[in-house]
């Protein structure tokens, strides 16, 4: 007889946060004894519709981020089917979510390049707009520069998307319309290792020039040497598998579980000049 | 300080009450490294060695004691001691912050550290309603748990009768005479230990807070409301709560009900401040999207126009201070504290506006009264939470 299954939706399960959001997921849901159904669509260009899961086929189901339509998420509630989402929420229904504290992580990072760095002209790179750990984190930059009382103008909040591509490209375009800038804050950290890629090939020195940082952390963030804020993507996904099992389990569960993030400095940040007390 | 009071069958505690009591007795001498063996333990105690055996063999077996490792022989030699220690992951403790607007829970190990926090939006709900998001956002963390779950803390903004377990007033929740103890308690049959947010945070400060230790503390808290947190004489005071019905002027700066009118909290609670910040912020010229018609606001919107000169802003400040500085007086002219700690989102203004309340408030005692006072900000956002996780720990196994 087939285990029962749980369901994930991603929008590609190759992808470094997805990747790891999984193995979080898989790590719980084996330990139970149950399979894993997953839902990619992204990796398949020949896709017929954009989510394929039969949910009425799986216990339950775990959404990364944004990549099952509201009006799926809708039909999933309706059929009683429990539900988690990872770093999403959609506030107009009762589906809980597991997220990392975006607005600690955030201001963390913002304090240490301002405080511990001593920087003052601040270029901001953004995550995928509407996408919620996005939109979090730069709800929570906006805040902290009005804390540390700093102009940021409009042209310094790159436009990003998660990508490497995408930030390298929004950071070669302000260098070359020849902004003045001494650090740099990614949505993700991919972006930040990008970006300290490029302002190397443009002849700034990291970090003695620019300090950059970026949320969130992995290996190629440790690689890198890159000053990030830890947010532990594996134990998110873990967190995510427990409070879905604990929703099949009949737990009535709304609202958005939140996890602590760390700062960890490394090479990219702290000028030489800059004694740290 | 660690009580050393020993029951005796004198004092006429049931068998039940002594064991407990010497089970926290051994339990806390461990945790605050007043001991680490048995011998120590007796001695500490006063309690009789095989009474120590006893209990400690106890606290090994659920799992709240390891034994890991050898002490030193005493001076007369013999074996040398297997020492204990204390196994901080071997429960869990839940805190729960419940506001007008949201419940906030905190899922924590014995030694305080938060292992996740789970958030949950009342939209508006009263009443029932309100029971039932309190328990969503408990099954929230019940999903988290790594270890078994000790007891729940629960912090309420409003009038609490912390020793009955009962909210008596929480008018914006819908409460009166909820008996939230026991009613949590029933459903998850585990201890309930209940207060007002305020005392709360008081709690927290005290026991994990940054200042040195002090004898005479209170915390203000400001959020939709105004309050007063207490501790006197090294204890939390439970008594500490809500004043911001308290009437202070024949007017408010701001259009109310005519019932509400010249209240407290129609001057430092956060719907009034904000309303009038968003009159501010509206007409102040944030830079780059600072402010837009629609965000959320909150206290950086007015630091952020009061840093650069805004003349509205800077009268907002004052007058938040001014206010502030009377509720400062009071508790000066009252208990002269050691300490008076400022807490909750207004901490985003900043020192400056600390110090000019500070300054309102010489004016307002005697000099020799604020004299030896000291004051800060404290603007971590799950004071309260943490709070009912301190007294949950002292209250279920005599910690902290």
């Amino acid at each position: 007889m087939m285990a029962a299954q749980l369901g994930i939706i991603t929008n590609n399960q190759h992808q470094v946060f997805q990747r790891a959001v999984i193995a979080g997921i898989r790590e719980v849901v084996e330990t139970h004894g149950l399979g894993l159904l997953i839902d990619s669509y992204a990796d398949d260009e020949t896709h017929p519709r954009p989510v394929t899961l039969d949910y009425h086929a799986v216990e339950g189901v775990c959404v990364i981020a944004d990549a099952a339509p509201v009006d799926l998420l809708q039909a999933m509630v309706a059929a009683g089917k429990p539900v988690s989402l990872v770093s999403h929420r959609v506030p107009s229904l009762p589906i809980p979510t597991v997220s990392a504290d975006n607005m600690q992580g955030v201001g963390e990072l913002v304090q240490h390049v301002v405080e511990g760095c001593q920087r003052q002209q601040l270029v901001f790179i953004r995550g995928l707009s509407g996408q919620w750990d996005a939109d979090g984190r730069e709800n929570a930059f906006r805040q902290e520069i009005m804390r540390y009382n700093l102009h940021v103008p409009p042209a310094h909040m790159l436009r990003g998307d998660f990508s490497a591509s995408m930030a390298a490209h929004s950071l070669q375009t302000l260098i070359a319309n020849g902004a003045r800038f001494d650090a740099v804050i990614a949505a993700d950290y991919l972006m930040a290792i990008a970006a300290v890629e490029t302002l190397r090939g443009a002849g700034y020195r990291v970090p003695d020039d620019v300090s950059v940082v970026g949320f969130g952390d992995a290996r190629e963030a440790e690689a890198a040497g890159l000053t990030t804020v830890a947010a532990d993507v594996v134990e998110q996904g873990r967190r995510a598998a427990r409070q879905l099992l604990s929703q099949i389990n009949g737990l009535r569960i709304r609202g958005m579980t939140v996890l602590s993030v760390r700062l960890i400095v490394r090479d990219t940040s702290l000028p030489q000049s800059v004694n740290l007390p | 300080m660690p009580s050393v009071t020993v029951y005796s069958t004198a004092n006429k505690a049931t068998h039940s009450q002594l064991r407990e009591h010497n089970r926290q007795l051994l339990l806390r001498a461990i945790y605050e490294g007043v001991a680490d063996n048995r011998a120590a333990l007796a001695q500490e105690t006063q309690l009789a060695k095989p009474t120590v055996s006893e209990l400690i063999g106890e606290l090994i077996e659920e799992g709240l004691l390891i034994e890991e490792g050898r002490g030193h022989s005493t001076r007369e030699g013999g074996k040398r001691p297997r020492l204990l220690k204390f196994v901080p992951g071997a429960r869990h403790v839940i805190g729960l912050s419940v506001n007008d607007d949201y419940v906030m829970g905190a899922l924590a190990y014995l030694d305080g550290r938060i292992v996740a926090r789970h958030y949950t939006d009342l939209d508006g709900a009263q009443g029932e309603v309100v029971v039932a998001v309190v328990c969503e956002t408990i099954n929230g963390l019940l999903a988290q748990l790594d270890a078994p779950l000790l007891c729940i803390g629960i912090g309420v903004s409003g009038a609490v009768d912390a020793k009955a377990g009962i909210v008596t007033y929480a008018p914006l929740l819908g409460w009166q005479q909820v008996p939230l103890a026991e009613r949590i308690e029933a459903i998850y049959q585990t201890p309930v230990y209940l207060a007002n947010s305020t005392a709360l945070v008081a709690m927290a400060q005290f026991v994990y807070g940054p200042t040195d230790p002090v004898n005479c503390f209170a915390a203000v808290r400001m959020g939709s409301s105004v309050g007063v947190g207490l501790v006197v004489n090294g204890a939390i005071y439970d008594g500490g709560g809500e004043i911001g019905a308290l009437r202070m002027a024949s007017g408010s700066p701001v259009d109310v009900r005519p019932e509400d009118t010249g209240r407290l909290d129609t001057f430092l609670g956060w719907p009034y401040v904000r309303q009038r910040a968003r009159e501010l912020c509206e007409a102040y010229p944030y830079p780059n999207r600072q402010f837009n018609a629609g965000d959320p606001l909150s206290y950086l919107h007015i630091r952020y126009a009061i840093q650069n000169g805004d003349p509205a802003a800077l009268a907002l400040q004052d007058e938040l201070s001014q206010h502030l500085a009377q509720v400062f007086a009071w508790i000066i002219g009252l208990l002269t504290p050691d300490h008076i700690s400022l807490a909750g989102p207004i901490a985003d203004l900043g020192e400056t506006m600390l110090e000019q309340t500070v300054a309102y408030t010489r004016d307002l005692v005697w000099p020799d009264l604020i004299q030896t006072v000291t004051f800060s900000l404290t603007e971590a956002s799950s004071l309260v939470a943490v709070g009912a996780i301190a007294q949950a720990l002292h209250r279920e196994l005599g910690l902290v």
